[in-house]
């Protein structure tokens, strides 16, 4: 077989390979100008990165911490600052969650889309009903929200309120695309209340087991699950455990049969390791947001908690 | 003086305003009302100046002798509309027996102009170095920096405008423009711009755990006789007058005179480089961190030094005359409650005020919070700032915040 480069046939073959290169370059400019316009969103935790990923999945999305970090303690560092400035939208828990941060990268990030009272402002845990809302805050009380308890992304109820909040508000700033915000709210809620329900039949044997825990942390999850929390390893919210305080916990403790002393993955472990260890209770180091153990989504984040809580359960 | 009395009035107005609006400021509703108490205990010297250069007496020397209230401050800010945000800042401070009180920032900042811009008008602080912006209750230490205290007393803050620009970059850049009125020291103006300040930031994560921030500013100040009035007054005066008497005041009759903050008609250029790293293991800053910052400053003189001398008035020409100065701090938290720092500061006066002696100081400090909104911090300084007088000092001081909670700045 002889062939040449410069035969008619491969001259045709190449006339015809770069036509259709062109094609599809044409094409994929097309496919590529609604990613131009792409919404550009802020998200304060990874669970608000997550949830909007659900409904703009072709967004470019940043989350500012990760689950290893404490979302009250966040540095309100340069490249925040810089990611601030291009966001066409936040989300943020809001109810003085990010009060230490957020208000300082608002400050310097010089972007009006995003100041409080702009559509682009959006506070997820103000979209929903908070509990432990207080009349009256004294710091003697500790770092403790007027506004309620901010962690609301463990009650998946009020993921699906905040979920149709967030399609509302996206349909708002991106008018253009309100079909898709949409259809993909349908697409979430319909598996999200599918994974609901099937979490709420595994889940039964949780109800009323008693656990300790480190801080607010989890106040939705085991107020959807009926679990109480009888102790918490914080003398006060804000403050780190003492040994006085712990102490006068693993006396409660005696009383009465624990299901495992919960911290979240950015805790410090120590506490609830030294009260395990006095009490012979199960520590469990509990996924509190999405990245969490390898978690990937919101509903990974709910099955991964769910198993853990269970297999406690199966060990007591 | 006028100023004094309109500070004082106002800030009885911020203090009977208080009791009926702190629910509307706890719901975010109204105007964030915060208030600093600093205070605490020194055994040092009488401070003597540093090295023999042009300070600005009480805003230079550091903490008092004995028991001292400084920078106690009352805060009051708020959004008037969607358009501009205000913020108020009055600052008490006790020294040599009389109160002063000082207004330190009345501003308005734009919050809707497009494209990353935004403007800042009234008194401000200038956005000169890292620190010179920043609350001194944020300080890691119980003063500023040798450097700081020397060459803009402690912080640069006077009557202006400011333009800056966020780039729609990844790396955070910042460029910004200020023009002030030249009133406070280190200016001292005739004029009606006395003073301008370009400067430039950048910043961005190593990693996860690692974030930086760099920063280089160019501020130009204009000094003209007659303009000047320091803080150089009550004790510290009669101090600096009884200096003729010393030994060491021999040294200084080299140079002709002794140099006041006043003395000077020219212009003075400051360049200075600054940077900061900061670390917490996977970026979680509620139990364990690290910050290293540092800052260059080249102060370069052009002008005429002149004064009362003996009965005849003395003028030299300075000409490409230049200070410089430096200092580096660590600062380790290891704790929620626990954080320990070490700084060092040194100063390379220009040949006018030294024959080669560096002023300098080390310090060494220990942090304890209960919570985050209290600190009590012990520090050492080892203070080598005059030539034939070292001093150990000692200072505890309590630093607490009370109302609306300020944002943590990088």
């Amino acid at each position: 077989m002889t062939s040449s480069p410069f035969s008619s046939l491969d001259l045709w073959g190449l006339t015809v390979r770069t036509f259709s290169k062109r094609l599809t370059l044409l094409a994929a400019l097309l496919l590529l100008a609604p990613q131009v316009q792409a919404l550009n969103i802020f998200a304060c935790e990874p669970e608000w990165a997550a949830l909007a990923k659900e409904l703009v999945p072709d967004a470019d999305i940043y989350s500012a911490t990760t689950a290893y970090q404490d979302p009250h303690m966040v540095q309100a560092r340069p490249s925040l600052i810089a990611k601030l400035r291009r966001a066409d939208m936040f989300i943020c828990s809001g109810a003085e969650l990010e009060t230490g941060w957020l208000p300082a990268l608002q400050m310097k990030a010089n972007n009006s889309d995003v100041r409080d009272s702009q559509p682009g402002a959006f506070y997820a845990a103000e979209q929903v009903e908070r509990l432990d809302v207080l009349e009256n805050v004294s710091r003697l009380m500790g770092d403790v929200h007027a506004s309620g308890n901010p962690h609301v992304h463990l009650d998946p109820h009020r993921i699906q309120t905040i979920a149709i909040a967030l399609a509302k508000r996206l349909q708002q700033i991106d008018p253009e695309n309100a079909d898709n915000y949409q259809q993909r709210l349908t697409a979430f809620t319909t598996r999200w209340q599918a994974a609901l329900a099937e979490w709420e039949q595994q889940t039964k044997p949780l109800q009323g087991q008693k656990v300790v825990a480190y801080h607010s942390s989890f106040r939705y999850l085991f107020d959807w699950l009926g679990i109480t929390q009888i102790a918490d390893l914080e003398p006060k919210p804000g403050l780190p455990p003492t040994s006085g305080h712990l102490t006068s916990v693993l006396k409660q403790l005696q009383e009465q049969p624990l299901l495992g002393i919960i911290y979240a993955n950015y805790q410090d472990p120590k506490a609830a390791q030294w009260l395990g260890g006095k009490s012979d209770e199960p520590v469990i180091p509990l996924a509190y947001s999405v990245g969490a153990d390898d978690t990937a989504d919101l509903f990974m984040l709910y099955q991964r908690i769910i198993q853990q809580l269970l297999a406690a359960v199966e060990r007591a | 003086m006028k100023l004094h009395a309109i500070s004082r009035a106002l800030t009885c107005t911020l203090i009977g305003a208080m009791a009926p609006t702190v629910l509307l400021a706890e719901t975010g509703i109204n105007p964030n009302i915060s208030a600093v108490i600093n205070v605490g205990y020194t055994d040092r010297s009488d401070f003597h100046g540093i090295g023999n250069l042009p300070i600005d007496g009480d805003h230079s020397a550091g903490p008092d002798d004995g028991f001292w209230l400084d920078h106690t401050e009352l805060a009051l800010s708020a959004a008037f509309d969607e358009m501009f945000y205000g913020k108020v800042t009055t600052v008490l401070e006790e020294h040599d027996g009389s109160t002063e009180v000082e207004l330190e920032e009345a501003f308005v900042q734009t919050m809707a102009m497009p494209y990353g811009l935004s403007v800042r008008g009234g008194r401000f602080m200038s956005n000169l170095g890292y620190l010179n912006s920043k609350h001194t209750h944020t300080d890691n230490y119980v003063d500023r920096p040798l450097v700081y205290r020397a060459f803009v007393g402690s912080h640069y803050y006077d009557d202006g405008v400011r333009l800056n620009w966020i780039a729609p970059t990844e790396t955070y850049i910042e460029l910004g423009a200020e023009a002030f009125k030249g009133g406070q020291f280190p200016a001292a103006a005739s004029s009606n711009i006395g003073a301008t300040n370009v400067y430039a930031k950048f910043g961005d994560d190593f990693d996860e755990s690692n974030s930086w921030q760099a920063g280089i500013s160019w501020l130009r100040t204009d000094n003209d006789f007659g303009e000047c009035s320091t803080h150089d007054h009550g004790d510290d005066h009669d101090d600096h007058d009884d200096h003729d008497d010393h030994d060491d005041h021999d040294d200084h009759d080299d140079h002709g005179f002794e140099f006041g903050a006043c003395d000077f008609d020219g212009n003075k250029d400051f360049y200075v480089a600054d940077f900061v790293w900061k670390w917490a293991p996977n970026g979680n800053y509620k139990y364990q961190s690290l910050t290293w910052q540092s800052e260059y400053f080249y102060v370069k003189e052009d002008g005429w030094y002149g004064e009362e001398h003996e009965g005849a008035f003395e003028r030299e020409l300075r000409q490409d005359d230049h200070n410089t100065g430096w200092y580096s701090s660590v600062v380790y938290r290891w704790s929620p409650n626990w954080s320990a720092g070490i700084r060092y500061s040194e100063l390379k006066p220009s040949d006018t005020y030294s024959d080669g002696f560096k002023p300098k100081a080390t310090d060494l400090m220990v942090d304890w919070n209960y919570s985050h909104f209290a600190t009590v911090r012990l520090q050492y300084t080892r203070d080598e700032s005059m030539e034939d007088m070292d001093d150990d000092i000692f200072s505890i001081q309590f630093v607490g915040s009370m109302g609306a909670h300020g944002a943590h700045l990088f």
